[in-house]
C-alpha cells in the first residue's frame, strides 16, 4: 500500500481539517466543498497516486468517506 | 425627462502596488513602483521581464482553499477586487429579492491563459492524457463574472467583454447604459487580467513593444510620454466598481465617489495595432457629448498611455484634436508608468483610479522626472513626478485604446 501520509497532509491544507481525525459524519459541503471543488479534489488525490476512480464509484460525501477513498485509492495502487 | 444618472458606490483593485483599493491609491499618490523583474515560473529557459505582479495577494486568505483552487488566477484577482467593492459600497446587507435584477459587467483579454498554458504543459510535453476536470470552467473568459455572480446573488445581465486593452472601459460603457436604461439599479463592473505566462510574455516579446529593464531599471522601465520611453510593461491585476443608480445611491445614504456620466467609443478601422488619432479623437469628443461636458470643463485625464513610441504621441494628438485651446491646461498622467499594463483589467482600474483622484481631490503622477518628457508629447498639463492635491478637479476622462483599433473613453464628474 502507497503512503496516505501526502495526501492527508494535501486534503488537511484544503479542508483545513484532517479528515482522519474529524467527525466522519462532518458533510464536506459544510467545510466549502461544492460539486465542482469536489471534483477537483479528487482528481488530486487520483493524480498522487496515479490512479483513477471508478466512474461509477459515488463521490465522497462526509468526511469519513473521503478519508476511506484515500485509503482505497492508495490500496489499489499497490 | 432628464436620464437617470450612474454614481460609483464602491470600489475595489488587488494590484502589483497593493491589494486594496485605499493601499493602491496611497502607493501610487506617494510615487511608488509596482513593476519589478519577473521570471516566469515554469519557463523552459531563462527569460526575465520588468512587470506589473501582483505580490502580496493571496487569494486563499479571502476565498479560502478549496474555492482558490477552482479559480484560475484572472478570476482570483477579479473575484477578490469584486468583493471588496462590494463591501465598499455598503450592499452587502442588501435582501436577495432585491438582487434579482441586479448585475456584472466584466472584461478580460486573455481570461483563463495560465489554465490553458498549464494544461498545454501536461499534455504536450509531460505526455499526460488527462486534464484536471475543472480545466474548461477555469479558462473560460466569463468564469469571474459568473463566480461574482453567485456569490453576490447577482440574477441581472452578467456579460464579459473581450476587446483587448479597452475590455473592462467597454464592460463599464455596457453597465453604464444598463443603469441609465433603468434595466439594472445596480450592476457590478470590472476587469481582471492574469497576463504574466511564458508563452503570452513570449509572444509580446516577438511583437518587440515590451519595455526592456534589468532588476535595478525595471521599477521605471514603462517610461510613458518621455524621450527615453521603449514599450509597454505586462501586468496583472483585478479592479471593480461599483455602479448604482443616482437617485438609489442617494435615497440610501451611500458614500458616492464620482459620477460616471458619459461614454464615448470608436473603431480607428484603420490598423490592428497602429493607433489613429481621428479614431481616438471620436471616441473622446463622444465621451464629452455623452456626458454633455464641454472641453472648459475637463481638467483631468487618465490617459491609455503604456509607454510606446507611437501610441503616446498619438494620444497627446487626439487629446489635443478633441479639446482644442483647452488641452493645453487639462492635467493629464499615465498611471501605467506605476502599474504596467494589465490589458482587459487597465480600463476599470483606471477608471477606478479616476474616480478615487476626484473624490480624494489628488491625481496621482506619471513616474518619472518632468525633465524627461518628450517635446512630441506637449502641449497637455503633463502631472509628472509627483501627484497634484488641491486642483479641484471638476471632471475627468479615462481613456482606453485598444488593439483591433476599439477605442473606449469613459467621462466622470465630481459629485455635486
Amino acid at each position: 500500500m502507497l503512503d496516505t501520509a501526502p495526501a492527508f497532509r494535501f486534503v488537511e491544507e484544503r479542508l483545513g481539517i484532517d479528515v482522519r481525525t474529524a467527525d466522519a459524519a462532518t458533510e464536506l459541503e459544510s467545510l466549502g466543498v461544492d460539486s465542482l471543488s469536489l471534483l477537483e479534489l479528487v482528481f488530486e488525490i487520483e493524480e498522487q497516486f496515479g490512479v483513477r476512480l471508478d466512474e461509477r464509484t459515488a463521490p465522497p460525501r462526509n468526511c469519513g468517506e473521503l478519508a476511506a477513498l484515500i485509503e482505497r485509492l492508495a490500496a489499489a495502487r499497490a | 425627462m432628464t436620464p437617470r444618472r450612474v454614481a460609483v458606490t464602491g470600489i475595489g483593485l488587488v494590484t502589483p502596488l497593493g491589494t486594496t483599493a485605499p493601499a493602491t491609491f496611497a502607493a501610487l499618490l506617494e510615487g511608488r513602483s509596482g513593476v519589478r523583474l519577473h521570471a516566469p515560473p515554469d519557463a523552459p529557459g531563462a527569460l526575465a521581464v520588468p512587470a506589473g505582479v501582483c505580490d502580496g495577494f493571496d487569494a486563499a486568505a479571502t476565498l479560502g482553499r478549496v474555492k482558490a483552487a477552482t479559480l484560475d488566477r484572472y478570476s482570483q484577482l477579479g473575484v477578490v477586487a469584486g468583493l471588496e467593492a462590494w463591501r465598499d459600497a455598503g450592499l452587502a446587507e442588501a435582501p436577495q429579492e432585491d438582487r434579482e435584477d441586479w448585475g456584472v459587467a466584466w472584461g478580460t483579454g486573455v481570461g483563463g491563459v495560465l489554465t490553458y498554458e498549464r494544461s498545454y504543459r501536461d499534455l504536450y510535453i509531460a505526455g499526460r492524457e488527462r486534464l484536471a476536470p475543472l480545466t474548461v470552467v477555469q479558462a473560460m473568459n466569463n468564469a469571474c463574472a459568473g463566480y461574482l455572480a453567485i456569490a453576490l446573488g447577482l440574477g441581472g445581465a452578467c456579460s464579459t467583454y473581450s476587446v483587448a486593452c479597452a475590455s473592462s472601459a467597454i464592460a463599464i460603457g455596457d453597465a453604464f447604459r444598463r443603469i441609465r436604461a433603468g434595466t439594472s439599479p445596480v450592476v457590478l463592473a470590472g476587469g481582471s487580467e492574469a497576463p504574466l505566462a511564458y508563452g503570452v510574455i513570449r509572444a509580446w516579446l516577438a511583437l518587440q513593444i515590451l519595455a526592456p529593464g534589468d532588476a535595478q531599471s525595471a521599477p521605471l522601465a514603462c517610461k510613458p510620454f518621455q524621450r527615453e520611453r521603449a514599450g509597454l510593461v505586462l501586468a496583472e491585476g483585478g479592479a471593480a466598481l461599483v455602479l448604482e443608480d443616482w437617485s438609489r445611491a442617494q435615497a440610501r445614504g451611500a458614500r458616492i465617489y464620482a459620477e460616471l456620466a458619459g461614454v464615448g467609443e470608436s473603431c480607428d478601422h484603420a490598423n490592428l495595432v497602429r493607433p489613429s488619432v481621428a479614431g481616438q479623437a471620436r471616441a473622446i469628443r463622444a465621451a464629452l457629448a455623452d456626458a454633455r461636458l464641454t472641453p472648459a470643463e475637463l481638467d483631468y485625464v487618465n490617459a491609455h498611455a503604456t509607454g510606446t513610441r507611437d501610441g503616446d504621441t498619438v494620444e497627446i494628438a487626439a487629446l489635443r484634436s478633441a479639446l482644442g485651446a483647452r488641452a493645453a491646461a487639462v492635467a493629464v498622467s499615465a498611471t501605467k508608468s506605476a502599474l504596467g499594463h494589465p490589458l482587459g483589467a487597465a480600463g476599470a482600474l483606471e477608471a477606478a483610479l479616476t474616480a478615487l483622484a476626484l473624490h480624494h481631490d489628488a491625481i496621482p503622477p506619471t513616474l518619472g522626472e518632468a525633465t524627461q518628457l518628450d517635446p512630441e508629447c506637449a502641449g497637455v498639463a503633463h502631472v509628472a513626478g509627483r501627484a497634484l492635491r488641491g486642483a479641484r478637479p471638476r471632471a475627468a476622462l479615462s481613456n482606453s485604446f485598444a488593439f483591433g483599433g476599439s477605442n473606449a473613453v469613459l467621462a466622470l464628474r465630481t459629485r455635486a
